[in-house]
């Protein structure tokens, strides 16, 4: 069954995907995430774009122009200094909220 | 509140943000172009691909709604932060918050009240079509020396031109004439135009109601046609919509109402034409000129004015050169003794404004001058509240505030302070306007029209968000340089408060060099006035005098019969002493000028000369003093035998000789002498700053219609109504005109003066108000900062007098340091309003001493305050404080 996005981790996502496999363009971000989940994200590929143009507003990304293998033009999005840092805020709130989360869960059990 | 969100947003979408739309746009589409070659890749068909990518993508629109709502919504946000922010500190610190709205709300009211009077005056279009395509034409004559704008071109001409030339158009000659207007059982004076066929569709305007007056209403036998103003309508007919039924009697005529102009054209103003009728105010009824086909051929009968409109596209340069070429055909039809004439294109717009223009630019710049004075202000006390909020801004730097999210901080504080200010100014600027009309010289065309209308609300905007950035920025600036460690290591705010007083300090030199120049501005101008209000006239203001104009009823023999009658009439007042007539009234705008030879003088061809038709009692009634030899008698014949001149005329003409017995010319015939039997004293006559020019009287024993004067020991009021009842008693249906003491046309005549002197004084009197309280506010701030040092200085033994000199030392060096500055840009400055002055130098040392005296006066009365207070410190609480 798809599984729902999480309010709020798509930047973290995102931000990870970056990270990992350099400057990329939404298309590419969103491959990416469908294929790592295994295609159980329901992701309508559009929705990563409030997400980009937050994360980029918050200066963690920088968009550019450029080319992909194939000729066609497209945005790129490069991690910045601060998205790093901010990638590693982020995925240590998500490890401390998923421990909560994941302990609380065990214990009911 | 998402509601709200999406209001912002579709304003901000409306306002374009292009770029970012565009952007997203190619993104978008990309993104379906690399979905569809990997689907296509997949052994898709490109339209199937196509297809799939959209699914893919999920809506092409609703993604980039989401985008939009996540784009705009971070600065949004801040904003909004940003106002509340503000909007909190500054409503917990109401002190400084009202000095500087109140500081800036000065400033930005005079500004927007003059730039109401410059967009009234200046900017606003006048209402007739295209006004810059208009033209005053003239036929200058160099042979008289006189200015071009007094020949207005002869029908003949004009009418010639407007055949011949292709440079304009449309083209029409008026005339001004001053009629009685019968009103219910009494009569009126109505300014009237006399204008031909294509007066109104020169200048483009049609009526409201009705028709206006067009060629065939200029054949004889249809000229009995008017239409009247809006003014006219309102006030005479209380705008009754049977209007185009009635009719107007004037002069005894009864003139059919074709239409009514609507509201705002008056045309021709007493201001509008440079030698216009000085019993003309604005127009109320214009009828026809009707010339018959022998003034259309004559060539020596001149129109009083002529205006055509310029064809597109065609220069004045174009116009003049077509029509100079013209004229010098035309010229040689004139009557052999009189050639000459020539040709002169004016701008209309020039003729209408030009003679205000650099004064009111001139005020704008004054008041500018205010505004600065008014930001450096408040930008000095926000400097001071950034020093004092030093710790808070810190605190937020190592919490990880950027410089520029301070600075925006900052700016929306001040700009939320200036825009607040700006509302206040609005309203100062109104009750300005409300107050302008007693002020109002009567010379400035449509000053009283001068009103708060969209173009001066978006200038009130515009300057009031300049204003803010000028004043925010200065202080953003210097506080986002806080150096984190050095904030850290001293914890407090001393050591970086050092670098704004020097800023500070600055800025009050800058204010008081600014106010210099101003107070040097407003010194000389208040000179001049009163320079100019107490020249010597050279007659009495008590006598009271007015304007007599009989209309069509009477024939020659009964004016005479009439003023005789008149005249005896009011001789036999109790309290009347003198009762006489005059051809031309002095200040009364009037000008006769004749051709006159003296005999035994090296006389030159065209040369002219001040003319005047003068009764006995004339120069007694006036005040106007007996230089030497007699005055008129009733013996003297009025057959130009005799002539009194005055003093200039006697200098000139009869220097190191005897005027009295000399000879002067008769008009008509050079070979013919009047004796010159008296020389009277001068008088000012078209103006009180004009020196005055050579005159030459004559006896009017027949006098039939001008200006009459009475000299009298009634009060000017109850002589004015007596003289009133005089004239009904004796013509019910004679329309009466102002009567006026010569005080109140001296008056008048330094109305403009009044005008730009107080309003200039006025803006000297703010920038000196608001440049006090930048001082004081210094001087009290650094007294405030320097609490601990002054009590350590007076626990080491030091007076109190010695603590009150400190602070009055530093004033004294800023007073001085701006002094010094305003008086060098003073000195270029005040070369700029030479134009303007009177009897004064650009430099009067007088003015200039005055000027600093003032200045360092208020200035260290300013600063005592704060030296006071720093002097009643108690050491022992100075030394326990921080």
């Amino acid at each position: 069954m798809p599984i729902q996005i999480l309010q709020g981790t798509l930047d973290l996502m995102i931000l990870r995907t970056l990270a990992t496999m350099g400057p990329q363009h939404a298309y590419g971000i969103a491959n990416r995430l469908q294929q790592v989940s295994e295609d159980t994200l329901n992701l309508n590929q559009g929705t990563i774009y409030p997400a980009l143009v937050r994360i980029e507003q918050h200066g963690w990304t920088r968009g550019s122009w450029g080319t992909t293998e194939n000729g066609r033009e497209a945005k790129y999005y490069a991690i910045t200094k601060a998205g790093l840092k901010a990638l590693d805020e982020e995925t240590e709130r998500w490890r401390q909220m998923a421990g909560v989360v994941e302990k609380l869960l065990a214990e009911e059990q | 509140m998402t509601h709200w969100r999406r209001i912002v947003a579709k304003l901000r979408n409306l306002l374009g943000n292009k770029r970012a739309e565009e952007n997203l746009a190619c993104e978008v589409a990309s993104h379906l172009t690399l979905l569809a070659d990997d689907f296509e890749r997949g052994g898709m068909s490109p339209q199937e691909a196509r297809l799939a990518a959209r699914r893919a993508l999920g809506g092409v629109e609703q993604v980039k709604q989401a985008h939009r709502d996540e784009r705009s919504l971070l600065w949004i946000e801040q904003t909004i932060q940003d106002l509340r922010y503000g909007l909190r500190t500054l409503s917990r610190s109401p002190g400084f918050t009202i000095t500087a709205v109140l500081t800036l709300a000065l400033g930005i009211g005079a500004c927007t009240a003059t730039f109401s009077l410059v967009n009234a005056v200046l900017i606003r279009s006048l209402p007739y079509g295209d006004p810059n395509r208009l033209v005053y034409l003239y036929t200058p004559n160099p042979q008289f020396n006189l200015p071009a704008e007094v020949f207005g071109p002869a029908y003949s001409d004009l009418y010639d031109l407007k055949k011949e030339s292709t440079s304009f158009q449309d083209m029409t000659a008026f005339d001004e004439s001053v009629f009685s207007l019968a009103t219910q059982g009494s009569a009126e004076r109505a300014s009237t135009a006399r204008v031909d066929g294509d007066f109104f569709s020169t200048f483009q305007a049609s009526p409201e109601l009705g028709r206006a007056i067009g060629p065939s209403d200029n054949e004889v036998g249809r000229e009995k046609v008017a239409v009247i103003s809006h003014a006219l309508w309102q006030s005479m007919f209380a705008s009754s919509a049977d209007i185009l039924h009635r009719s107007l009697l004037l002069d005894g005529n009864a003139y059919q109402i074709i239409g009514v102009m609507p509201q705002g054209f008056e045309y021709p103003h007493y201001s509008d034409l440079p030698y216009g009728s000085a019993q003309y105010k604005t127009t109320q009824i214009w009828i026809p000129l009707a010339l018959t086909p022998h003034q259309m051929d004559d060539r020596d009968n001149a129109s009083g004015n002529a205006v055509a409109r310029l064809k597109p596209g065609v220069s004045i340069a174009q116009a003049q050169a077509e029509m100079s070429t013209l004229m010098v055909r035309l010229d040689k039809l004139h009557d052999a003794r009189v050639r000459g004439w020539g040709a002169q294109v004016e701008n209309f717009v020039d003729g209408t404004v030009g003679h205000v223009r650099s004064l009111l630019w001139l005020l704008l710049g004054a008041v500018s001058i205010v505004l600065l004075i008014a930001c450096g202000n408040a930008a000095n006390l926000l400097l001071a509240r950034a020093a004092s909020r030093m710790r808070e801004l810190g605190v937020r730097v190592a919490l990880g505030a950027g410089r520029s999210r301070i600075i925006r901080q900052l700016l929306t504080e001040s700009l939320i302070v200036g825009l607040v200010a700006g509302g206040v100014g609005i309203c100062l600027a109104f009750l300005f306007l409300r107050v302008l009309p007693l002020l109002n010289p009567g010379n400035i065309p449509r000053l009283n029209e001068a009103s708060l209308d969209t173009r001066v609300l978006l200038f009130t905007v515009a300057v009031s968000v300049l204003t803010s950035m000028l004043t925010g920025i200065l202080p953003a600036l210097a506080v986002s340089r806080i150096d984190l460690t050095d904030f850290l290591a001293t914890s407090s705010s001393r050591s970086v408060a050092g670098a704004h007083t020097r800023v500070q300090s600055t800025l009050v030199v800058v204010e008081s060099a600014l106010v210099v120049v101003l107070l040097a501005g407003a010194g000389l101008f208040i000179r001049s006035y009163i320079n100019v209000v107490s020249v010597d006239t050279g007659f009495s203001r008590s006598t009271v005098a007015m304007n007599i104009g009989l209309d069509a009823r009477y024939s020659q023999p009964e004016r005479v019969e009439f003023f005789r009658n008149l005249f005896a009439r009011l001789a036999a007042l109790s309290g009347v002493e003198k009762v006489g007539g005059i051809s031309n009234l002095p200040l009364s705008n009037s000008e006769d000028l004749r051709e006159f030879e003296v005999d035994g003088y090296p006389n030159k061809k065209g040369q002219l000369v001040e003319s005047r038709l003068a009764t006995t009692q004339y120069f007694s009634a006036m005040g106007i003093p007996l230089v030497a030899g007699r005055l008129f008698t009733q013996e003297d014949k009025s057959d130009q035998s005799v002539a009194i001149v005055n003093e200039s005329f006697a200098k000139r003409y009869f220097a190191n000789r005897n005027p009295i017995g000399g000879r002067v010319s008769r008009e008509d015939d050079h070979t013919r002498w009047s004796a010159v039997v008296g020389v009277i004293g001068d008088v000012r006559d078209s103006a009180l700053e004009k020196a005055p020019e050579p005159q030459i009287y004559e006896l009017d024993g027949n006098f039939g219609g001008g200006y009459i004067a009475v000299r009298s020991t009634l009060p000017a009021e109850s002589l004015a109504a007596t003289i009133r009842s005089t004239l009904h008693s004796i013509d019910p249906n004679l329309a009466v005109g102002d009567i006026q003491t010569m005080a109140d046309l001296e008056s008048e005549a330094s109305a403009q003066r009044r005008f730009q002197t107080s309003l200039l004084s006025l803006f000297a009197g703010i920038a000196l108000f608001l440049a006090l309280v930048g001082l004081h506010g210094l001087m009290a701030y650094s007294v405030s900062r320097r609490t601990r040092e002054v009590g350590i200085r007076m626990a080491l033994g030091a007076q109190r007098s010695d603590v009150v000199i400190l602070v009055l030392r530093k004033a004294a060096l800023l007073l001085g340091l701006g002094l010094a500055a305003g008086l060098v840009c003073t000195w270029v400055a005040t070369r700029a309003i030479q134009s303007f002055l009177y009897g004064v130098s650009a430099h009067d040392p007088i003015t200039i001493g005055a000027v600093c005296a003032l200045l360092a006066g208020c200035g260290l009365i300013a600063a005592l305050i704060p030296a006071r207070r720093a002097a009643s410190i108690d050491p022992m609480q100075a030394l326990r404080t921080e």
